[in-house]
């Protein structure tokens, strides 16, 4: 099944998820933070809520909270608290959409 | 580089020696894997299949295909006693491994001079049958190669029989070379060589499959016409299944029409399938009338037909009547397995009685009837869409403690249900789970936790969500 759906995923946005997992220079904020030139908008996502899990970053009280530590407010406008559900949006603002 | 074929570890073979002893030598027995094992071996009757004999035998391979030195390879070989019995089996393995990389010309040669120099080697059809599957794989957009091997396979005493054609049909057709396959079965029928039912239905299934419908009914024809081959039950069962997949009914009903006519009694399968078709087209009047006609002609219905029905019932809304087949199966002596509980369970949660569904699971577990993954989600995306998430997380715990795979839908309807309460945290660890479990590639699972977050957001400004 899961080829299938992948292929219709494809198909139906292909321009979607090729800003997903297309490698991208990254601005120099990030590239401190990742110690990579070059990423995917999704390896970036998974390396910040990695990096999220294993620095315990989450608010005991809220999981839904982040308490961002210096490293992370370089990379997430400067914000002391991040709420998980704003995170994808807030990585994406680091992939601008590409003119073509 | 590096692996070994298991059977090549630790095993002190005449070949390692030989490395040993004379490392200058120009194509050593690499010990590359063996070829086989990047290539997909395609799925054929054991009995007919030469290469599966050899599978097990340490593959040499001959890296440039230079005839002269594979010939200087295989004597120093049969020239070093060793532990290795230098049998049949030993020399149909070396001559699959040169003729993989070589041209069919030189493996003949190969084969001519491997006869010569080892007389206590004397092919017999699994060895030809070697030389058939290399020829059948070589793709020069005809078949004159593996004509000539038949060719040869008749010059040294063994014409080719309904083995071979079944070897030659199988591999080309593995190698998506379908008209040639049909190429091939009509030149030999021609030759009086009809192929045996089991290659004819082969090439017709794989012709449903992956060509026109228009190219089977013409294969079909030509055979009937040309050399008498009539399609059997099976035949006519492969085409209804297809052309009940692609959903059109009125062709299956046509050939339903046809296998009567021909003489033949529709059985237990042709009906199931029949039945599949209606299903997927939700019509629920139509399979249970399929039921009634099996039962009016005597059809004995089992435990697939049963499974069916009951889909086919709960997929358009009847979980009512496809309870009351719960009962009559068991009644008839066939207990419902995972599958037919899975379906009920379907339609009820299509109802909207997810709560009614979990009880199901309970009672048939009290039955003795395991559930499998695939009831899990059915049950998990139902809770979900019936609004009792805490049941759903419960569920969700015994399926991460079993290792069970989320299905894509199940796992979209699940997030969804914890964004909108506000657990966005819980969401991120399935996300974890499902990527962590490979239900899923990573960008599908993140773009659904993404598009989800997304209209939380609107939700939210809206006030409409936690």
């Amino acid at each position: 099944m899961l080829p299938q759906r992948m292929k219709k995923v494809i198909t139906d946005n292909p321009k979607q998820l090729a800003d997903l997992i297309d490698l991208v220079n990254l601005p120099s904020t990030l590239r401190e933070f990742t110690g990579q030139s070059q990423t995917s908008r999704l390896g970036c996502f998974t390396r910040v809520w990695s990096y999220i899990k294993e620095n315990k970053l989450q608010d005991p009280n809220n999981k839904n909270l982040v308490n961002c530590d210096a490293k992370l407010k370089q990379i997430l406008l400067g914000k002391g608290q991040v709420d998980l559900a704003e995170l994808p949006m807030l990585i994406k603002l680091h992939f601008p959409k590409q003119q073509k | 580089m590096g692996k070994f074929p298991p059977s090549m570890r630790g095993a002190k073979l005449p070949m390692n020696a030989l490395i040993n002893k004379t490392p200058s030598q120009p194509h050593p027995l690499t010990e590359n894997f063996p070829y086989w094992a990047d290539k997909k071996i395609p799925k054929k009757k054991p009995t007919k299949l030469p290469s599966e004999m050899t599978s097990q035998l340490p593959a040499i391979t001959f890296n440039p295909p230079s005839l002269s030195e594979a010939k200087t390879l295989f004597n120093q070989v049969i020239s070093t006693p060793g532990k290795t019995p230098l049998d049949l089996r030993f020399c149909n393995s070396v001559l699959q491994s040169f003729s993989s990389r070589a041209t069919l010309q030189d493996s003949i040669l190969f084969l001519n001079h491997m006869i010569k120099t080892h007389p206590s080697f004397s092919p017999d059809s699994s060895t030809y049958n070697v030389l058939l599957v290399q020829s059948c794989k070589a793709n020069d957009f005809s078949i004159s190669s593996v004509h000539q091997v038949l060719n040869y396979m008749s010059s040294q005493g063994f014409p080719p029989n309904k083995v071979s054609t079944d070897v030659a049909v199988r591999t080309l057709c593995s190698c998506g070379r379908e008209e040639d396959a049909i190429e091939l079965v009509k030149d030999l029928s021609g030759k009086n060589l009809v192929p045996d039912s089991y290659t004819y239905n082969f090439l017709v299934r794989q012709l449903v499959r992956n060509r026109e419908l228009s190219t089977v009914n013409s294969f079909i024809k030509e055979m009937r016409e040309g050399f008498g081959i009539q399609p059997d039950l099976v035949t006519y069962t492969i085409m209804i299944d297809n052309v009940c997949n692609r959903k059109n009914l009125r062709e299956a009903t046509r050939l339903l029409g046809v296998l009567s006519e021909e003489g033949y009694k529709p059985d237990c399968y042709v009906y199931n399938t029949i039945m599949k078709g209606h299903c997927m087209l939700s019509q629920s009047g139509e399979v249970l009338d399929v039921y009634e006609k099996m039962k009016e002609e005597g059809v004995e219905p089992d435990l697939v037909t049963y499974n069916t029905l009951i889909y086919g019932l709960s997929k358009s809304g009847r979980v009512k009547e496809a309870k009351k087949f719960l009962g009559i199966m068991t009644e008839m002596g066939h207990f419902p397995d995972a599958v037919t509980y899975t379906s009920l369970m379907n339609g009820m949660c299509r109802e909207g009685d997810a709560l009614g569904a979990l009880a199901l699971l309970g009672e048939m577990e009290a039955k003795g009837c395991n559930p499998n993954v695939c009831t899990y989600n059915t049950l998990l995306h139902g809770l979900c869409k019936a609004r009792l998430l805490d049941k759903g997380i419960e569920l969700y715990k015994v399926m991460q403690e079993g290792g069970m795979k989320l299905e894509t839908g199940c796992y979209g309807t699940f997030v969804r249900a914890l964004c909108r309460k506000g657990r966005v945290a819980e969401a991120y660890e399935v996300f974890d789970y499902a990527v962590e479990s490979k239900s899923m590639t990573d960008v599908a699972a993140y773009s659904t936790l993404e598009s989800t977050l997304k209209w939380l957001k609107k939700a939210r400004e809206q006030g409409l969500a936690a």
